[in-house]
Order: structure tokens, then sequence, then C-alpha cells
């Protein structure tokens, strides 16, 4: 046929039309629940100088900024990867010196009258950047010199965002963990990881006899799967009930008046010796890695309970504070239960839209920036909170889908990058205002006010998109056409 | 597998926050207790505001327990309106119309319906349980001794600027706004405590929700202790009375201030309550300008207190010796230019000059150092050379005090005159200077610490009220001496003729100023002024020799400095050196010598 193409049309038919309506529609709910967040009946109405009002000049800004992702040549993704990542870093480095101190944190740079945080930003560039670097030929994570030049270009921004004591961006930079699984990292990593961050959270949230069972369920289970042995450490927890509550409670009878902790714990270190003599004697290879396991986690938990103990209030606190949990004047668990309080109160169906009450008399500190998710909880009830996570999943899931559609590796693993950071930012979001998570100040996409945040994950996502469609699709079409 | 394994675990995160979301929003009741949403209130605990001592341990601010009648204009029902008006003592339109004003600003959240209600209200009003309406505990201030409005300032509700600038107040909250309320209001506010209760539908409360866990205790707000002497400020302000003026003294081995006194003054106890809005307007509104904190703020020319930093700055220019004589001809005389000056011995000394008030001795002083030929004339750096010594006395600056609203003054620069009189001007043109008039402000504060640089012989400490704030150190710089550009060896022949003044016939302070035994050194002031009578005007301390207090008193159109403010300067420094006050018969005259303003009218 003819060889024109319109280049508009051709992105038309490819585009991922999925997520940009997942986009549109996550972008819509977060404007309405901001506005919901930030509404006063005392006030008048409309007003551009509200918050809800600069968000909407941020979103049309960003629909500005996306349609021109979508109409540039994706090459320019290639080849400004470095320069984006550099500039953003100068950046950054340039708050440490120029930015005022806001809430303790060094991280906004004022430009006239907006104040932008390089911090959200760097996050685009980082993906950029590691896609860069991972895409080169023949880099593998497995080399030492590759696996080190991915920590420089990960740890220097990170390094200057503890200077900037902006602890809650640097966590997010975990996300890359996500991507890193899909392109080979070692595995053992993962699980060691895992362990501790599960066990430091448990003790925040179990008991010592609820991590102790845990810990025991975990170590059997790991051997059950390992061997393909589900017998033995049945039969092996099964005793072990039996001994340690009976012998709780004859203890009890006889008047030592034990915890059943202590009774689990002496039982479960008694059976060590004989249970590892047995395994001994036939020959399980890799069995120690259990063991090992189950003496580190009891070491790690107890180690970390009675350092933390020992200290008094004040300097727990002071450690919450610097793990990035943050500190209030009314103790550190007030937001959270604040929190709590609005999400819980709003039941299955939401107490409908501005009819909040707990969220309108400001008991919800950061109600419009960190503490979002507070309104959808309370206003549009269970319902509503699974709709939206359940948007944010699809998202992400598709993102994932993207990432496995593109033929280069640049895409891939720019698509997993971003994968991961919107997991990352919804869990832990969402996971602190429900008191999952320790309070980490992140935003929640597209719902949090920030122009900043919500333009780095606009960029994010759009580029995303655009790396889907691909260069060679359009050459290809062209060719067809 | 490597992807599958990854959407698992995307999977795997949102169900378990949905999960999560499931267990505190669907299973777990706690969250919801009352069938309707409202059943935590979040009860704001108000610390008790943090009171003011002076230096002796007497009471100057206390905080009295107080209760706001607070209404959620959601929760009410029909109740007996009439009943409520009776009990609060408020008529019944103005209940109506306080209603609508709490309905009109929101339904959910508190307003305040009546403040500072009694203790007994209080009981009455929980009584009755009128469902929506609530009682908060917080404190007005009281003032024991009914002095220095001015000073202490006052606290009034917080309004929209400060509900943005700082997130520690909420509506209907106090803030300090003047004086040392509004100086110290960080210290004197406390912290605020929050009391979580479950409430039923009918706005009665069930208990503390979860057992008082999140619950917090306000913390008090900090004890200061004034450097005042209240009892020294209660007796400068009798005095004052019917007058317009100040009164400032300072303890010049610290720089704490011991009284600043104002007339006219009103009664501090007067801006708290209900009828604060109209007492407030009626002192806003009132032509003498009594919240006009003068000790601070009125740029008032010196007259011949002023003689003494042209004597210092000339010896220290080397200009002028303690035994220069100079003639006085009835006045000063130059080509057609007069100063005039009364009759007294002539010729004269240093000593004699400060004596007598002699003008035509400063006249040439003033001269000498503005023509001083090193500095080669007087457009040439002559005259920036004498201002910048008079600004380091600290006149024409902010001192740096502690408490709002303190004044510069006026010292101008030669730029100034170079303006005025189109750079053709000389020693003549500004010769009033010398005698402390023309273009010359100085609050009575500045004016005090220049009475404590003579006193301490070259140094001064920033004056301040507070000495003390409970648990917290005091700001360095208030310890830290300042020292005026003249050598301590000058101050010697100025003081001798202040001790002359107030101690040898014709002196001027001696008649109503010498107190036997008080070695009071002192010296007067007639500032002429466009208003009719001149201003009287006192500096002093006492005594010579480790002076413990040094003293200024500004009498508006008083008349001579000797005729009013030297006997209320040496009252007070006769009561705060000796505790008592050996001429009673001056105390009555003083209280009942009234001064007709004329001119304040007219300023309307």
């Amino acid at each position: 046929m003819t060889g024109r193409y319109d280049r508009a049309e051709v992105i038309h038919g490819r585009v991922d039309w999925a997520t940009v309506a997942i986009w549109l529609l996550l972008v819509a709910l977060g404007w309405l629940n901001l506005y919901a967040a930030v509404y006063d009946e005392t006030r008048g109405a409309f007003d551009f100088a509200s918050r809800y009002g600069m968000q909407l000049i941020w979103i049309g800004a960003a629909l500005v900024v996306a349609l021109v992702v979508m109409l540039v040549d994706d090459k320019f993704c290639h080849i400004l990867a470095y320069p984006i990542y550099g500039i953003f870093l100068v950046l950054m480095l340039s708050t440490l010196v120029l930015s005022p101190e806001i809430k303790g944190a060094r991280a906004w740079l004022m430009m006239g009258p907006v104040a932008i945080q390089p911090a959200e930003f760097m996050k685009f560039g980082m993906s950029l950047a590691l896609a860069r670097l991972m895409s080169n030929f023949g880099f593998s994570l497995g080399r030492p010199i590759d696996f080190l030049r991915v920590m420089v270009v990960l740890l220097v921004p990170v390094g200057v965002m503890f200077l900037q004591h902006d602890v809650g961006s640097a966590v997010v930079y975990a996300s890359f963990l996500f991507m890193f699984y899909r392109e080979g990292l070692w595995r053992w990593i993962y699980i060691v990881l895992g362990i501790v961050v599960g066990l430091f959270f448990g003790s925040f949230w179990v008991t010592d006899t609820g991590l102790l069972i845990l810990i025991l369920l975990g170590c059997c289970f790991g051997f059950g799967f390992t061997f393909r042995n589900w017998r033995a450490p049945l039969i092996y927890l099964a005793i072990l009930a039996l001994v340690s509550v009976s012998g709780w409670i004859v203890l009890n009878g006889v008047g030592f008046e034990w915890r059943y902790y202590w009774v689990l714990l002496g039982s479960a270190l008694v059976s060590l010796p004989v249970v590892v003599g047995a395994a001994y004697a036939r020959r399980l290879r890799g069995f120690w890695v259990y063991v090992v396991m189950f003496l580190g986690s009891l070491a790690f938990v107890s180690a970390a309970d009675i350092v933390f103990d020992s200290l008094d209030l004040h300097q727990q606190k002071r450690i919450l504070d610097t793990l990035g949990v943050e500190s209030d004047a009314r103790g550190w668990g007030y937001n959270v239960n604040q929190s709590k309080i609005a999400i819980g109160s709003g039941g299955l169906l939401g107490k409908g839209y501005l009819e909040g009450t707990q969220t309108k008399f400001h008991f919800v500190p950061e109600q419009s920036t960190d503490f979002i998710f507070c309104t959808v909880g309370e206003e549009w009830g269970f319902v509503g909170s699974v709709v939206v996570l359940g948007l944010f999943c699809v998202l992400i899931l598709r993102l994932v889908r993207m990432g496995e559609r593109c033929q280069e590796p640049f895409g891939r693993i720019y698509c997993y990058s971003v994968a991961g950071i919107f997991l990352m930012h919804v869990l832990i979001n969402v996971g602190m205002t429900v008191g999952l998570v320790p309070v980490i100040g992140i935003p929640l996409p597209f719902f949090s006010y920030g122009g900043s945040s919500f333009m780095a994950f606009t960029l994010l996502l759009v580029v995303a998109v655009r790396l889907d469609l691909g260069s060679g699709d359009i050459e290809a079409s062209r060719i067809n056409g | 597998m490597k992807e599958g394994v990854l959407r698992i675990f995307v999977v795997v995160v949102f169900v378990v926050l949905v999960a999560r979301l499931f267990v505190i929003q669907i299973v777990d009741g706690s969250y919801k207790t009352a069938a309707e949403n409202n059943a935590l209130r979040y009860e704001v605990l108000y610390p008790p505001r943090g009171e003011v001592l002076d230096r002796n341990g007497e009471f100057i601010i206390q905080s009295r327990e107080a209760y706001d009648l607070m209404v959620v204009p959601r929760d009410m029902e029909a109740f007996d309106t009439l009943l409520l008006c009776r009990i609060v003592d408020v008529p019944l339109p103005r209940m109506r119309s306080q209603l609508k004003r709490a309905a009109a600003y929101s339904q959910r959240r508190p307003s305040v319906v009546v403040p500072q209600l009694s203790k007994e209200t209080k009981l009455l009003l929980d009584e009755l349980r009128i469902a929506g309406f609530y009682t908060v505990y917080r404190t007005v201030r009281s003032y024991p001794r009914k002095i220095a409005g001015n000073l202490l300032g006052y606290v009034n509700e917080v309004n929209t600027a400060d509900l943005e600038r700082d997130d520690y107040y909420r509506s209907g909250d106090y803030i300090g706004r003047s004086g040392i309320e509004g100086a110290y209001e960080e210290h004197l506010r406390g912290d605020k405590g929050v009391k979580v209760n479950m409430v039923d539908v009918h706005g009665i409360v069930k208990g503390s929700y979860g057992d008082g866990v999140y619950d917090t205790l306000p913390v008090a707000g900090r004890t200061l202790t004034s450097s005042l002497d209240a009892g020294l400020q209660a007796l400068a302000e009798e005095l004052m009375a019917g007058k317009v003026g100040s009164v400032v003294a300072i303890e010049p081995s610290t720089g704490e201030i011991l009284v600043m006194a104002n007339g006219p003054t009103y009664d501090p106890d007067e801006l708290v309550g209900r009828e604060r809005g109209n007492n407030y307007a009626r002192l806003a509104n009132d032509n003498l300008r009594p919240m006009w904190n003068r000790a601070v703020q009125a740029p008032y020319p010196p007259g011949s207190t002023f003689k003494m930093v042209n004597a210092l700055i000339g010896l220290e220019e080397d200009v002028l010796k303690p035994d220069y004589m100079y003639e006085c001809n009835l006045g000063y005389h130059f080509g057609n230019l007069s100063v005039a000056c009364h009759p007294h011995w002539s010729p004269l000394d240093l000593r004699g000059a400060i004596m007598t008030s002699c003008n035509a001795y400063f006249c040439y002083v003033l001269r000498n150092i503005l023509d001083k030929p090193s500095y080669g004339g007087i457009m040439r750096g002559g005259y920036d050379n004498w201002a910048d010594k008079v600004r380091s006395f600290g006149f024409g600056q902010k001192l740096g005090t502690d408490f709002l609203g303190e004044r510069e003054g006026n010292v101008y620069g030669s730029g100034y005159y170079d303006d005025l009189y189109r750079g053709r001007w000389n020693s003549l043109t500004v010769l009033s200077l010398a005698i402390g008039q023309g273009e010359l402000g100085c609050t009575p504060l500045q004016m005090a610490n220049f009475a404590a640089i003579i006193a301490n012989r070259g140094h001064y400490f920033i004056p301040h009220v507070i000495k003390e704030i409970e648990g917290v150190a005091m700001d360095r710089k208030f310890f830290e001496p300042h020292y005026a550009g003249v050598a301590p060896e000058h101050f010697e022949s100025v003081v001798d003729g202040m001790y002359m003044a107030a101690h040898e016939d014709g002196g001027t302070v001696k008649t109503y100023g010498m107190v036997p035994g008080l070695d009071i050194c002192g010296k007067t002031g007639t500032a002429q002024n466009p208003h009719g009578q001149d201003h009287s005007v006192f500096l002093g301390f006492a005594p010579r020799d480790n002076p413990r207090i040094a003293i200024y008193v500004y009498v508006e159109n008083g008349g001579f400095g000797a005729s009013v403010a030297v006997p209320v300067g040496s009252l007070i420094m006769e009561q705060y050196l000796t505790g008592a006050i050996s001429r009673p018969h001056l105390v009555e005259y003083l209280k009942e010598k009234k001064i007709n303003y004329p001119h304040y009218d007219r300023q309307i």
C-alpha cells in the first residue's frame, strides 16, 4: 500500500489500553479522595489554592508529559538513561546544601513557587539507569564486577537520602529486589532477607510464644519441603506439642507457674540433640541448614528483644524514629491507632463520600499525604478499599506482563523495576495505615498529595507503556501497512 | 518460573492487605463501638498556662481555673434553652446567635458557646447532661497586683494567621499577644493532652477508650520569674497617675528591669473575661492611648539628660577635659544664633556645667566634637563619628530586650542632613543636639539603659524583664556585657557632676531629689516640644558607688525637670534602697497632681 504511516494511529493500535485505563481510573479516584480528605465544610466552593486545586494542576501537567513521552522515540529512554540519572543525583546533592529543613528532612528543592523533591524522581532515573546497565551485552548479576556496578548505581542515591534524613524514600529502593529476582539474583539472599524481616516485624505483632511456634513450624516445613518427607516433622511436632503441653500442665499443677513459652523452648532445645543425632544417622545432607536457621532465629529474636527492652521508653522511641518509624508528640502509636480507627470505622460499605468523620477532625495526621488511605477506608469502606487495592494489583501484574512481553532486556528490566516500586509503595503505605508495617512516610501512588511524587509515578508508568509499545513494532507496522 | 513466583508474590501481598482490611473493617468491632460513628470523642486537655512571679516571689500573673461550654451542633437535641441561659447567665438572643454561629462553623467540630464559666456552673451543667454540650477545663489569667498592663501583655483567642503558622493551635485556643505573654508564649503555653472517650448517641461519656492507653496528660506551662519589683512598680504607677509619661528603672549590674511603668496605664484584669471586648474597645479609643507602651515605643527628645552623652564623647575624643572652662552669658551666642540658658555662675567647668545644666557649655563641647580637625570637617566624618559613638550607647537601635514591641528611636546619619539642607550645613545647624533637642528620639528604656551605663562606668547588660525560666536556661546574651565606645576613666567627672547636682546648693536635682545617706546622682531635663509645656525629665542612679538602681522618668508637659520627674525618681529610688518613704507628703502631692493634655484630644 502507501508507505506512509500515521504515528499516532499506530500508537493507538498498540498501546496497552488496559494499563492506561487503570491509570486514569486511579488518578480520578485519587483526586476525588484527596478532595474528600481536604474537604472542609466551613470553606467555600472550589479553590485552586487548596491542595486538591494544586493537585489538579499537577494532573494536567502530568497528562501533557504523558502525551509527550508517548510521541517521542523510545530510543531516547536508552540514550538519556544515564544523563537523567545524573541530573537527579546532582539535584539531590544540591538539596543537601540548598534546601530548607521540612519536618526534619532536607529533601525539598525550592524552584520558585513549587517545591520539588528530587528523591521522588530519582526512582525514575534509577530504573532507567539500572535498565541501561543491566541490559548491556554479557551482563550478569552473578559476576562480582557487574554486581558491584549495580550496587554503586543503587547505593549512591540511597546514601544521599540518608544524609537528607529521608529514610522513608531510601527504604523504597529495596523494591529493586523485585526486579533483581527476575534477573537472577542469588535465591538465598531472598530467603535470609525474608526471615530477618519476618522475624523483625513478627516480634512487633506476635507474642514470643507465637513467634517460637512460627519458627518451629517454619523449620519443619522447610525440612519437609527439602527432603520430601512430611511424616517425620509431623510426628516430631506432635510429640513436641504433647510433651510440652502436658509438661506445662503438670508443672503448673505442682506449683511451678512457668509460662508456656519457657516449657516449649525447653522441650525444643532438649529435643535438638536427639533430632540432630537421628538426622546424622540417616545421612541427611543439608539438614544443618534448618538447625542453624532455628538457633539463628531464636538468637536474633532474643537479641533484638533484650537490647530493645533494656532501653528506656524514650530511647526506644528514638530507635523507632531513626528506623523511619515516625515520632509524634503524643506517642508513636498515636498515628497508627488513629488511622486504624478511621479505616475500621468505615465498615463494609463506608460512610459515603465526604461523610467521613474521623478524617475530618484532623485526628489522623498527614491526612492528605502519607495517611491518605484512611479516607478511602473510612468513606468507601471495605468494598471501596478492595477496589482500589485491586486496581493497583492488576496494574502491577500488567507491568509484569508488559515486562515479559518486551523483546529487549532494557524494557523488561525497566517494567519490573516499575512494578517493584509500585508494589513497595502500596505495601508500605497501605500497610502502615492498617498497622501491618511501621510508619514510614512514603506516598500512595496517585492518591497522596504532592506534585513531585505524582509526576514521578506518571513518568514511571508512561515510560513503561511507551517501552512496551516498542520502536521495532512501529517499523514493522510501517512495512506491513 | 521466575515471573510466576513474582506474580504469586504480588498476589500474596495484596491478599494480606485485603485480609488485614477485612479484619479491621468487618471482623473487629472495637473500631466502631456504638451504632453511630461518633463513638469516640477526642477531648483536648488544656494545660494550665505558666504563671509569672516578681523578683521577690510574689505572683504578678496567675492562672485561674475556668470552664468553656462547648457544643457539637450535630449531637444537639431539643433542650430547655431558657434553663441553660439561666445557668450560664447569658441572654437568650445571644445564646441563639452563638448556637447559630457554631452550626455555621461546623456541624461536627466543637465550638465554644460560652467561655470562662466558674466551677460551680460547670458542675451544674455536668449534672444536667444536655446532649451535644460539654465543658472543657481552661485557665484564664488573673493579675493580683493589677499592675504593668502593657508590660505583661494580654492573651486572646488565636486567629487564622496563628492557626496556619503553628499547628499547636486549634480554633478557640488562647495565645499570648503582647508583652511577656507574647514574648514567652512558647514557655507559658505548656503541652496539650488528649483524652479519648467513648461516647454514646446521647453524647454521654461512657468511659475512656482502650483503658486510656491513647490518652496523654497535659504538661503545665513553665513558671517565669520576672525581674520586676511588684511593689515598686505599683508605687511608680501611683506616682504617674494623672500624667502621661513613663518610668523605667534598671539594676545596672545585671540589666534586670525593676520598674517599667507608663502613664496612663490600665488594669490588666480588664482584658480578661466577658467584658474583655468592651474594655478593649474603650482602651483602644482612649485619646491618651493607655495601650501604647511608651517606655519602649515613644521616641522622646531626651532634653538635658542627653548632655552627659556629649560630655562623654567629648572626653573620649580628647576635645574636652573635665577642667575646661567655658563662659555662659545667659546662653550660647554665635552670630545671630542663640541657645538660651538660665542664670548661674560663669565661667564653669564640666562638673559645674552638669550640676547647673548649662546649655552654652555643651554647645561648645558638641561643636568641638563635630569640628574636630582630625576628621577634616563635619561632613567628612565629624558628624558620623559622633553619631556612631551615640549609637554605641544603645541609641537609635533596638536593645534586644525580651519582650515585644521595642522601637529603635532616631539617631540620624549625616545623609539625613545632606538631604534636608541640600549639602549646606555645619555644626551650628545641628547645635540643638548639644542639649538633647532636635532630630533625636530616645525611648525611656534606652535612656534608663544610658543611666545604667553611667552607673556601671561604661558598659551595660541588655535590659530584660524575665530573669528565670523554670527548667530552661536563659539566653546567654543577657549575661554578656556590652561596652559603650567611651573608656571607663572618663565617667568619673560626669558622675561627680551628677552627684553635685543632687547634693550642692544650686544643683538642679537637690531640692526634691536629695535623700540623705543615699548618695543619689542625677540630672534633670526640660525638653521643649511643640505641644505646650516642656516635658519634665529625670535621669539618675544610686548609690554613687556600686549603684543598685538606675532610673529614667519622663513626664509629658510636666514643666521643669525638677518639679515632677525628679521627685518621682527620687521616691522610687528611696523606696527601693531603703524599703520606706521618708517624704509621704511628696507622694500625696504627686498622686494628686493632674496635668491636662488638650493636644491629645485634638489629635484624634
